[in-house]
């Protein structure tokens, strides 16, 4: 609730301000927002801001020894992330391989893992020359600690935001509009799916065994699910917020379950990563130009960075992995499976050949998001050991964490989900609302509001902070 | 352009008015419909205005305690409880505040054990949750609210949101239908015994002198805007077996003279309002639904006799309500 005050006075001011204090207003915003998150957090990212201001500018100064100074800067950066995200896993690695090391007590700063992959990418695009370094101080501030933004991106480039925050342009009529549906419908994602799912993944991951097959497998496709609308319903709510303020942020997902194979889901899912990763690590790593093996090798790598990003985990390690795996197993047989799709005499785009491709992208994404979800590998063992052993069907439905009535709105906002992804393949979220006239406008947003009011997973005890990414 | 931007801004305020109705009328629907044990300011506010003679105010002890109806059966004199289950003294104040908005009573009585209760008492929710919106709403979720509760008591949602699903027909239909009077007037009836009262009268623990001195400001503030509108205020205490100790109410007496508040003590006289513990308590702190008669009588007596208070003239309709109402509770 206290965002819903937040908010409008960020708003106010950033509109009726001259474009200079509606900056510094805009900036003190930002870090404010931060605080709350705690001082570490304030810290951490004032930290960040001084070192990727001043490196930037020294970047660019430096004739000799650019590239050292680039990799002291990314050491800072990357070692600053290790230190916060990594030394406890890296303490449990080496006291799990004989060296016990006790790790400090640290606490992670919220959303460590995007402002620092923007610092990197904004250093790197200065060494490049691809970007000026910003002279001015608020400029950086401003790119790396934009509020919307900031706990879990999308993970935004230097080139389109610091332009767009600099002029501080007022938004339109037909941008706070959408930026505010588009919000309402990132609400709706997250508080009447997501969270309604997440009752159900938890309570059958809780204890796996004791579920039927066909329910552990049911909670492995909901969990795929909820962690889709989780996710992309804070992009939603970040892209909405940033379009009121008249600022227009990367698109971090277009409908990654309707992906024909996993190198096209990564493609459209969590783009501003996938993109940052492929700019700043595969490419440079030689991406596809050195043979097949160096590019299975780069896939690979990027891949297993990708996982460890999600998280200090082994469990995060496979998942990352295997997606590699996925793409390279793909790769290898793509021959084949256009052979076998001759000799059925299946079109290559016909709707038999797209679903099926569509449903095993599901199923295999699916399989991979067990890793994700699970606290250990071993737990992720008996997970899968579960769809595969034992009855179908053990418990009736209303003991899977999700009663009758639950259930009941669960499917049904799961198919108007389905029906606007369908038609976000086409146009953006709410794009074609604004065409519909006014009653029809305000019923279908008025209606929306009621069910994440009515629906919605929220109350006493619910921690508004919870969203799955917000933990990387 | 500025007669579209002009336009484009009534448009979104009058989008956000559908909101907060749409809102609204969502709240009314999912809270559970409470018309006792505190919970009546519906039916208070379809009394007529400027009809009630007095209020009677506190915790449970005067909502079990008082029957409005039965004080008018005896001194016609018209009252009504405006109390809620442990309230403190700070949300009494804001009751009294909204309670006065409608009515101008000549007397105002405050049943006053809420000295010694804590500065949050556990039943917030229903307390301040179920004042009307407005100005004293907002001062009691801001000032006499645990912060915890404060979203949820400014948005009533936020607590019943996930009453969608026991929600009835018939309960849907009670929780938006417009505000009836209620033959209750404030008063909860409880029957018989629960058992529990033991065999003789059981001491409350005396709170901190600092959450006491907190209790006497809202009490004294209570005090103040009665005067400002020139209603007599009295503090009471009921005759009950769950007692204040008598050191304590030495020293409750000794400020409220201080602060110029009238005090009855009525802790021990339940024998000459022929009050019989084994008959009329329902607990150790209530009187049951013959206590309450016994002791209702008797106060319609106290309040013509000894307080001198006079019924208002009432039109014919409301006569008629207040005779129901006696007969109700007569029979």
């Amino acid at each position: 609730m206290a965002f819903f005050c937040f908010f409008p006075v960020v708003m106010a001011g950033w509109i009726l301000l001259p474009a200079r204090p509606a900056r510094l207003w805009l900036l003190g915003a930002s870090w404010l927002f931060a605080l709350w998150s705690g001082p570490e957090a304030l810290l951490s990212l004032l930290c960040a801001t001084v070192v990727t201001y001043g490196g930037a500018l020294a970047l660019e100064r430096v004739n000799r020894g650019k590239k050292a100074l680039l990799t002291l800067l990314l050491l800072c950066l990357f070692g600053a992330l290790f230190l916060f995200k990594y030394l406890g896993f890296a303490c449990t690695l080496l006291t799990g391989l004989g060296w016990p090391v006790q790790a400090p007590a640290l606490f992670l700063p919220a959303g460590i893992s995007f402002y620092l992959f923007m610092a990197a990418g904004y250093l790197v695009d200065v060494y490049r020359g691809k970007h000026r370094a910003a002279r001015s101080f608020v400029d950086t501030a401003l790119f790396l600690a934009f509020f919307p933004q900031l706990l879990s991106g999308p993970i935004g480039r230097a080139k389109e935001l610091m332009p767009q925050l600099r002029t501080g342009r007022a938004p339109s009529w037909d941008g706070l509009r959408l930026g505010a549906f588009r919000f309402l419908w990132g609400a709706f994602k997250k508080l009447v799916i997501a969270d309604r799912l997440g009752l159900l993944v938890s309570t059958v991951y809780a204890d796996p065994a004791a579920f039927g097959r066909l329910q552990v497998i049911a909670a492995a496709c909901a969990f795929s699910i909820q962690i889709y609308c989780d996710f992309s319903a804070y992009s939603d709510m970040a892209l909405g917020c940033a379009r009121m303020l008249g600022v227009e942020l990367m698109e971090n997902f277009k409908t990654p379950y309707f992906s024909r194979s996993i190198a096209e889901f990564w493609r459209r899912w969590h783009i501003s990563l996938s993109s940052w990763f492929r700019d700043y690590l595969y490419i440079p790593l030689g991406g596809s130009r050195k043979g097949v093996i160096r590019k299975y090798r780069n896939v690979l790598i990027v891949f297993a960075v990708s996982g460890l990003w999600h998280g200090a985990a082994l469990t995060f390690l496979v998942w990352g992995l295997l997606n590699g795996l996925y793409q390279v197993a793909g790769d290898l047989a793509a021959r084949h499976r256009a052979s076998l799709r001759r000799a059925l005499r299946l079109g290559e785009d016909s709707p038999l050949t797209a679903g099926f491709q569509m449903l095993w992208t599901f199923l295999l994404s699916t399989a991979a998001w067990v890793f994700f979800k699970a606290e250990s590998l071993g737990k992720a063992a008996a997970i899968f050991a579960a769809m595969v052993r034992g009855p179908w069907l053990t418990h009736p439905v209303t003991a899977w964490g999700l009663d009758r009535p639950e259930l009941v709105v669960a499917g049904l906002a799961l198919l108007l989900f389905f029906f606007v992804e369908v038609r976000t393949l086409r146009r953006p979220v709410g794009a074609g609302l604004l065409d519909a006239p006014r009653p029809l406008r305000w019923a279908a947003a008025l209606l929306l509001a009621a069910a994440v009011l009515v629906f919605g997973i929220y109350g006493t005890g619910y921690d508004a902070q919870d969203f799955i990414y917000f933990k990387f | 352009m500025r007669i579209k931007r002009w336009r484009a801004v009534c448009w979104s305020l009058t989008f956000v008015g559908l909101l907060l109705l749409v809102t609204v009328f969502l709240s009314a629907l999912l809270r559970p419909v409470r018309t006792n044990y505190g919970a009546v300011w519906k039916a208070y506010l379809a009394e007529p205005r400027d009809s009630l003679d007095y209020l009677w105010m506190g915790s449970s002890y005067a909502y079990c305690d008082v029957n409005p109806a039965l004080v008018y059966d005896q001194s016609g004199l018209t009252g009504y409880v405006v109390a809620g289950p442990e309230l403190t003294l700070s949300q009494s104040y804001w009751y009294l505040r909204e309670a006065l908005k409608t009515q101008s009573p000549s007397a105002v009585y405050l049943e006053v054990t809420a000295l010694q209760f804590q500065t949050y008492q556990g039943y917030t929710q229903i307390n301040v949750g179920y004042l009307p919106a407005g100005y004293n709403k907002l001062g009691a979720i801001f000032t006499a609210s645990e912060p915890e509760l404060r979203e949820g008591l400014l948005c009533d949602l936020i607590f019943y949101h996930d009453r969608w699903k026991e929600l009835t027909w018939e309960e849907a239909m009670e929780a938006l239908s417009p505000p009836e009077t209620d033959p209750g007037k404030g008063y909860t009836c409880v029957e018989g015994s629960d058992g529990t009262r033991g065999d003789s009268p059981y001491f409350r623990t005396a709170v901190d002198r600092e959450v006491y001195g907190e209790n006497l400001v809202w009490l004294d503030r209570m005090a103040r805007l009665c005067r400002e509108k020139d209603i007599s205020f009295t503090a009471v205490l009921h005759p009950t077996w769950s007692r204040i100790t008598e050191e304590k109410r030495e020293e409750m007496a000794a400020d409220l003279a201080e602060l110029s508040i009238p005090f009855l003590d009525w802790t021990e006289a339940e024998g000459e309002m022929g009050l019989q513990p084994d008959r009329h308590y329902y607990d150790a702190g209530h009187f049951n639904r013959d206590g309450a008669a016994v002791f209702s009588r008797w106060l319609g007596e106290f309040l013509t006799r000894t307080e001198e208070l006079t019924p208002r003239p009432q039109t014919g309709e409301n006569r008629n309500s207040w005779e129901a109402a006696a007969a109700f509770w007569r029979s």
